[in-house]
């Protein structure tokens, strides 16, 4: 997609366990500071995308709450709702449309005024056959790591591997609020949850936000002076019942397919230097980073267990820490965003990755990951 | 903008109280008769926009998942866009954007409401602020109501005028109705019912407020690519408009409405259109309550702030007048959500294509369809042509 749509610049919160503003100051806040960094008033802003969801938020119409708080007073806006990876990709196409020359996209979820994750993700399982069975992400995912297991021997010491890595990266990362040196003991002696995952296999949620601001590729270079180009997007959503769908073949390899397709990529493993996944559990980070073809079906332990995902490594899997270090629901798909975008412009901190050139941040809702989303940034 | 974007399918399901179809049984409705009227099959679509209203009225957290088989979409990209009342709009939108970027030659925009499984009003009620709307705005007819007032009184407006034009519209809405084999309200009534039925919330009357229906619309978009490719018969879209505003009721002038201005003035702008009341030849104006539909006509320039009852007097607005507003019956008269600025664009695209059956607008070349939604906050504006 040849330069034709550009992150100009990208805000995180300091995201926490509750964060003590509402939403809408959060939204403020970001918006505000995000404006700020790149230098340019809300009036040169063409149009808005949010993400969030109703339930997650406790308002209906989530959006119109936030809307004035986003910049958007009299402007065009809309809202991709649930995963915020799906504003990212809307916002890209306005732009792509030639109507707008910038688009900001934002996403806020506060978890923590909210039902837990189990309850809400369990109200996205249709109500007469998933829903009594008592099906939501977590269990999924559980069902899909045994799966998984049975097929190629994973082990569980290799599951808590991706724990104490993801966790070890997030104390670098400033915007991450959970952080931790833990041993192997530590994480085989929290309490079982979803056989075969633990407690600590699963990122609890977190109170967040996000903006990133795009611009047509032709202005880009005049609001930064290292602009991050979108070179590729994908997503795909798989069948709705569980029960129809192939739990460790879904919808991320045909989401991937179109975003390498668009960017060019061949080999993602020679081509890409770093990776943010929603790793909404330890071994779905295993599973996601295969599935985007970073190494064979079976094969994520051997790149995890030889360093290959670690920071240091040819592939680096999650630098910021990932949905361990921080998991505002909605708004996470575009941390992943806004994280790799920093990675390239060499803007991440003390979890920067040498000599960024290309990244993928990846995003996912739904039982078994049944909506995935895949973005490709280069410079 | 990088390639010219048409509608060539539509699919609209006969609305009303459907407990005879699941949710995804009336989505799958609407979607293969899209597939029929375009002659495409799912296989030909490239991806897929779906919304309804605030999923507590659906009681699931993701309904574009719930259905995602119902609109053929898995294997394929799929965006939930869900803005309340203006989603079926904002939906249009989405699908527009898919295509006009680039990236997509045939999608599938898919709005659908199942009203009568839940609680709308209940829904409604908590689009309002936690803290200091929704105390004491509840649900729909309080907030328009206040807006029918407030409008009347700045313009000095006599109570039994626009009573009685408010009335006349009701008359319209419902008998055109008749005619629209898909709507849910089919009462035959005179002004006389109109002025005697019960009120709601002053000014506003049963038979000036829309119904709560069950029901779904799709729509299959297409480039000028493709549309050469299928020589398929194509309503145009011309131009797009869409404006938000604050999210306190208090804080905006809902009166001469920025949001509904704006809305309108950039789809104008990008249509070439410089006299909305003389260039279209039909308008689906967003109608759940009679009122607010004379308050649009000011908003949208058919005529001067202030001067819309003598639109309804004159029968400019009326079947057979110069600019008629909702030869469909409205939302007044169907009202699935979700799907009901979909069916605004639907309705459209049947009359500049000529084949909105009896409800036919003779002639009828170019088209808006609007739709409102947030907490009395949003506009969306789509203008539809049979030519580029």
């Amino acid at each position: 997609m040849d330069k034709r749509v550009a992150i100009v610049d990208a805000v995180q919160t300091r995201h926490g366990d509750a964060l003590g503003e509402n939403i809408q100051e959060i939204m403020f806040g970001v918006v505000k500071e995000l404006l700020d960094r790149v230098g340019i008033e809300k009036s040169e802003i063409g149009t808005m995308i949010s993400s969030s969801s109703d339930y997650w938020q406790g308002i209906s119409c989530s959006n119109s709450y936030y809307y004035d708080a986003a910049g958007a007073n009299l402007k065009s806006g809309s809202k991709a709702a649930d995963d915020s990876a799906l504003g990212f990709h809307y916002g890209v196409m306005r732009v792509l449309s030639g109507q707008y020359k910038t688009a900001l996209v934002v996403s806020v979820t506060k978890c923590s005024e909210s039902p837990s994750v189990h309850t809400l993700t369990h109200m996205s399982a249709d109500p007469f056959f998933q829903r009594p069975v008592g099906l939501n992400e977590t269990v999924v995912a559980g069902l899909q790591a045994r799966e998984y297991m049975n097929r190629y021997g994973l082990k569980e010491e290799e599951l808590a591997r991706v724990v104490m890595k993801n966790l070890g990266n997030a104390r670098k990362n400033y915007h991450a609020h959970r952080k931790g040196e833990l041993s192997l003991e530590d994480v085989l002696s929290s309490p079982m949850m979803v056989d075969p995952l633990r407690e600590i296999d699963i990122p609890a949620t977190s109170d967040g936000a996000c903006a990133v601001l795009l611009a047509a590729g032709e202005i880009a270079g005049d609001l930064t002076k290292n602009p991050v180009f979108v070179e590729g997007l994908g997503w795909n959503v798989n069948h709705s019942f569980v029960g129809d769908q192939d739990l460790l073949n879904g919808a991320l390899p045909k989401a991937a397919e179109m975003a390498y397709r668009m960017a060019g990529v061949k080999d993602p493993a020679k081509e890409i230097d770093v990776i943010e996944v929603c790793d909404t559990t330890s071994f779905n980070e295993i599973l996601f980073t295969e599935q985007l073809g970073f190494c064979p079906p079976g094969k994520g332990r051997n790149i995890l267990n030889d360093g290959t995902t670690s920071m240091g490594g040819a592939i680096p899997v999650n630098p910021s820490g990932g949905l361990f270090g921080a998991n505002p629901y909605v708004a996470r798909g575009l941390i992943r965003i806004s994280e790799a975008a920093l990675q390239i412009k060499g803007e991440a901190g003390e979890h920067q990755v040498r000599d960024v050139k290309r990244a993928l941040a990846h995003s996912v809702h739904g039982l078994g990951g049944q909506l995935h989303s895949v973005v490709i940034l280069g410079n | 903008m990088s390639q010219a974007v048409a509608i060539i399918g539509t699919g609209q399901t006969e609305c009303g109280k459907r407990t005879d179809v699941s949710y995804p049984e009336l989505i799958y409705e609407a979607v293969g008769r899209a597939f029929d009227d375009s002659g495409l099959s799912p296989e030909d679509i490239e991806a897929v926009v779906s919304g309804s209203m605030p999923p507590a009225m659906e009681g699931v957290a993701n309904p574009h998942l719930y259905w995602a088989d119902a609109m053929g979409a898995a294997g394929k990209p799929l965006i939930r866009t869900a803005t309340c009342g203006s989603t079926g709009m904002s939906l249009a939108h989405t699908g527009f954007y898919h295509v006009a970027s680039g990236l997509f030659d045939l999608v599938l925009v898919v709005g659908a409401e199942k009203m009568y499984e839940g609680d709308p009003q209940g829904t409604m009620a908590t689009v309002a602020d936690p803290f200091f709307q929704r105390p004491f705005l509840a649900g729909a007819p309080g907030i328009f109501s206040l807006q029918s007032n407030e409008w009347a009184h700045r313009y000095g407006l006599d109570e039994k005028r626009v009573r009685m034009a408010a009335a006349e519209l009701s008359v319209r809405n419902h008998i055109d109705a008749l005619a629209n084999p898909y709507a849910h309200i089919k009462l035959n009534i005179t002004v006389d019912d109109v002025l005697k039925s019960r009120i709601i919330a002053y000014p506003v009357r049963i038979l000036d407020v829309c119904p709560a229906s069950d029901g779904a619309c799709a729509v299959i978009m297409a480039s000028e690519r493709m549309v050469k490719k299928l020589g398929a018969t194509p309503a145009w879209i011309r131009g797009v408009g869409y404006c938000g505003e604050e999210a306190f009721f208090g804080e905006g002038d809902k009166v001469v409405w920025q949001a509904a201005i704006n809305a309108a003035k950039s789809a104008y702008k990008q249509a070439g259109i410089t006299n909305p009341r003389k260039e279209l030849d039909v308008a689906e104006v967003y109608n759940p309550f009679t009122f607010q539909e004379m308050l649009f006509y000011e908003c949208f320039g058919f005529c001067d702030f202030g001067h819309a009852c003598e639109l309804v007097e004159s029968g400019t607005v009326m079947r057979g007048g110069d600019l008629p507003c909702d030869p469909s019956g409205g939302t007044l008269c169907n009202n699935p959500i979700g799907a009901t600025g979909l069916q605004r664009t639907a309705e459209v695209v049947l009359q500049v294509t000529e084949k909105a059956g009896d409800h036919q607008v003779p002639g009828a070349s170019t088209g808006l369809a609007h739709a409102m939604g947030g907490l009395d906050q949003f506009n969306g504006i789509m203008i539809l042509s049979n030519s580029l």
